[in-house]
């Protein structure tokens, strides 16, 4: 929308921001590019790739059906590491989600217009994400038929549960956040389906259509409502985003396990969080962009700009990394101290070592743009930071764990097929969920796009008589 | 039916046009002016004079009632209805109450800005409004921009509205009839619905927590004084015998006494003195001597203690022939046992004590009936 002679002339080159979309894009061919996704029939990779994801689901469900006959008995996780996979496969999940609350909410909040071509599936990630994260405190109580215990609600037991509780903040924290997060996804996606609806020549699809869209209409009175409603949803997601993964850092912080009792941990966690999901927001926005030619819509600058965001993430990492190491040192805590060795020297010292190269070393190289810009660097990145992330959990968990205290109950903890098995089921359920919500639903806010298009807004400069 | 029309519809096709017929529009005061337009165009709220939306107003109220709810609630539950004393902290201690409050503060904000926008301020869903029917919404919802003259009342004049419209710049004009169904599923059933569902829901909660809590004859399980149980010293019906403390099973050995072969004297006399002979035992010895024995056999073992001048009554002299030719273990079976009036030290003494007993009375025994070697030893 700053293409304009006028607007060109007023401002250096050098500061106009570049457009953020390539070629002549209009309304009208948006529409026609991205909501006609549903109508097509998709492609055959796109089969295949069901395939898989569904025999990844199949088989962690097949492992949670497992541990459901047999108990909790068969995860690996044994006296004093009984924390495990769960606990670190809940916080790895509800890290990925991050990013799409920040995309959209942050980032909208600070007027980033280059947010709205990414921010739909982004936030769909986000709640896929939040559904793969609540399975594993689902069935890690153990007795998964009786989690509603975890609810205050006034029962026949006349019982309470304790709001004292780290691990019931998380119920809420978690809930709240799901909550919020579809709210915030169905509220984008009302005037899309409307649009979607207006176009479809199926009948079924026009029925189902017309129900979600609630009778949209796109009135001037109702746009006005609309546009509060979003600005406050992004303002009360982005204080969410910042608590909910505070909230789990808590269930950490409040117990006395060395290096577990730290203030860092809320901040940390959060900046983690931002880390693991941008990168795997590039993974799916890579293969979205090449499989369903939408090079147009998400350009080169929108994945530019997502890897500058983990690069500074990283060194955020980075430093919390070395404030580990710098506590353990000047706080002269014994405990502390071994535990720190233990993250770079002990039995998971790998573990140790393989995280800081894949959060902290690795992605520097995104310091070049042409890393930054190239398929192969920046995927290789985006997968490294997915597994560093996930093995930074496995650090703080078992490492912490499998030795503190008291020497005698040191152990080593082993993790079994069945913990495998349901972490490739989230994997499954995830990448099943991203699958089938690229099929039926619009994969771009459009509406948000049309917005930012060159002259979709009446034009304010010059003179207004003119026109 | 068909006389009657709910608008007239103006197309245009860019925005710059429908913002520069809304004035025209507006000044003809033919009816409501509404625009249609696929994204939110800015400046179109002043355009049309409408009031800013009080969608802020709302959401601050309702979280600030989400925090005194979560508030309230939680020190209720926590200090009041079923107090947890945690960490050592008061029941009404509040700190630890602020995450929950902090969720429950967006969540009814959040539902607020979201339910309260589509329900109540847009009153959707509204499937039957006349413009869903319109030719023009397939338009609206992808790139094109409609200024819409609703009718207010009966004397809606369409011809001339369509006439202004067209003068105001628009592409085309569509004239909307009058829809001939009411609505179905409108907004405020579903309002009603769901405050419907919200009140049974209190009403229920409200009706089983007083029940369990203020009628006990409905005994929840949390009732834990009613279990079948025991109680030590009481009589009760969980055994056949009635008996609350039963009696231990036949052959049960307490802690650290494990038993001896002391059943009968023979038995007995097979028993080793399984202490060695060294002077801390002979000191145990002696000191248990002194204590428990001296008054009655004496101090050399021969019968006369002390007591044997008060009461008349002799015990046994250690030092007779039958004494001395007693295996340790006979001797050791007196103590545990007791014989003839003297009764059992068992309960007394432990187990090296008896031993060291035995011991001492063995070097009492040979101290009073000393051979020629014994003074060889002693003597080089």
């Amino acid at each position: 929308m700053r293409t304009d002679a006028a607007q060109a002339g007023a401002i250096p080159e050098a500061l106009l921001e570049p457009a953020l979309t390539v070629g002549v894009v209009t309304p009208g061919s948006l529409d026609d590019q991205v909501l006609a996704f549903p109508e097509i029939k998709p492609p055959r990779q796109w089969y295949v790739g069901l395939a898989i994801t569904l025999t990844a689901l199949f088989i962690g469900l097949s492992f949670i059906g497992y541990t459901f006959v047999k108990g909790i008995g068969a995860w690996g996780n044994n006296s004093p590491v009984f924390w495990a996979f769960d606990i670190i496969n809940f916080v790895f999940w509800v890290g990925i989600g991050h990013a799409g609350t920040l995309i959209s909410a942050i980032l909208f909040l600070f007027r980033k217009r280059w947010r709205n071509a990414i921010a739909r599936f982004a936030e769909a990630m986000t709640i896929f994400a939040v559904m793969c994260a609540v399975v594993f405190p689902l069935i890690h109580i153990g007795r998964p038929w009786l989690a509603y215990w975890l609810f205050p609600y006034p029962n026949q037991r006349a019982l309470w549960t304790n709001f004292r509780s780290p691990l019931l903040w998380d119920v809420f924290a978690v809930n709240t956040y799901f909550s919020v997060s579809l709210m915030f996804w169905y509220l984008g996606l009302i005037p899309d389906i409307a649009s979607m609806r207006d176009r479809t020549t199926s009948k079924l699809r026009k029925v189902i259509y017309t129900i979600l869209a609630l009778g949209w209409r796109g009135a001037a009175r109702h746009w006005q409502h609309y546009e509060k409603a979003y600005l406050l949803l992004a303002g009360l997601a982005t204080g969410l985003v910042l608590s909910v993964h505070s909230v789990v850092s808590f269930d950490f912080a409040t117990s006395v396990v060395p290096g577990w009792h730290m203030t860092i941990f809320p901040p940390y966690f959060v900046a983690g969080a931002i880390f693991a999901g941008f990168s795997m927001v590039v993974i799916v926005l890579v293969v979205v962009r090449e499989t369903m030619q939408l090079k147009n819509l998400i350009t080169v600058r929108h994945l530019d700009v997502m890897n500058k965001v983990i690069l500074a993430m990283s060194c955020i990492m980075g430093y919390s990394y070395m404030m580990e190491g710098f506590t353990a040192w000047y706080s002269m805590n014994e405990f502390l101290h071994h535990g720190f060795m233990n993250i770079i020297s002990g039995t998971y010292g790998w573990a140790g070592w393989l995280t800081i190269f894949c959060n902290i070393l690795f992605p520097q190289i995104l310091w070049f743009r042409k890393a930054r810009t190239s398929y192969f660097w920046m995927i290789l990145v985006a997968l490294g930071v997915t597994v560093g992330m996930w093995f930074e959990r496995f650090v703080i968990i078992v490492i912490s764990l499998h030795q503190d205290y008291l020497p005698s109950a040191w152990r080593i903890y082993q993790p079994t097929m069945t913990d495998f098995g349901i972490l490739l089921g989230t994997f499954g359920l995830f990448f099943t969920m991203v699958l089938l919500f690229a099929r039926v639903l619009p994969v771009i806010a459009t509406t948000e796009v049309k917005a930012i298009l060159p002259d979709a807004q009446p034009s304010h400069h010059g003179d207004d008589h003119h026109v | 039916m068909s006389e009657t029309s709910f608008a007239v519809l103006g197309i245009f096709d860019t925005p710059n046009a429908l913002m520069a017929a809304i004035p025209k529009a507006r000044a003809a005061k033919l009816g409501t002016v509404e625009a249609y337009t696929p994204y939110p165009i800015h400046g179109i709220d002043e355009a049309l004079g409408l009031r800013k939306s009080p969608l802020g107003g709302m959401v601050l109220v309702m979280g600030i009632i989400g925090a005194l709810t979560a508030f309230g609630f939680q020190y209720w539950i926590s200090a009041v209805d079923y107090p947890i004393i945690t960490g050592g902290k008061p029941a009404g201690s509040w700190e630890a109450f602020i995450p929950i409050m902090f969720e429950v503060t967006v969540l009814f904000a959040t539902f607020t800005a979201g339910l309260g926008m589509l329900f109540l301020l847009n009153k959707l869903p509204f499937f039957g409004h006349p413009v869903l029917s319109s030719k023009a919404i397939t338009g609206i919802t992808r790139d094109r921009y409609v200024l819409a003259l609703e009718a207010e009342d009966e004397g809606f004049d369409s011809a001339a509205a369509a006439q202004a419209l067209r003068a105001a710049g628009a592409v085309e004009v569509e004239v909307l009839p009058a829809p001939d169904r009411s609505p179905f599923l409108t907004s405020d059933f579903i309002l009603r619905t769901l405050g419907g569902i919200f009140v049974a829901c209190l009403v229920a909660g409200i009706a089983i927590y007083s029940l369990t809590k203020w009628f006990p004859i409905l005994k929840p399980m949390v009732y834990m004084q009613d279990q079948p149980r025991l109680n030590a010293q009481k009589a009760s019906t969980f055994f056949k015998d009635g008996h609350g403390m039963q009696k231990p099973v036949p052959g049960t050995v307490a802690r650290g006494y494990l038993p001896t072969a002391t059943g009968t004297q023979e038995a007995a006399a097979a028993l080793i003195n399984p202490l060695p002979r060294t002077q801390e035992v002979f000191a145990l010895g002696r000191k248990v001597f002194t204590t428990r024995c001296e008054v009655c056999h004496g101090a050399v073992g021969n019968g006369s203690g002390s007591l044997t001048a008060a009461y008349g009554a002799k015990a046994g002299n250690l030092q007779s022939q039958q004494f001395r030719d007693y295996p340790d273990g006979k001797i050791y079976w007196a103590i545990v046992n007791g014989k003839n009036a003297m009764p059992s030290h068992a309960p007394y003494l432990s187990e090296r004590e008896r031993w060291a007993v035995v011991h001492y009375v063995r070097a009492l025994q040979r101290a009073q009936n000393a051979k020629d070697e014994d003074l060889k030893v002693v003597t080089p």
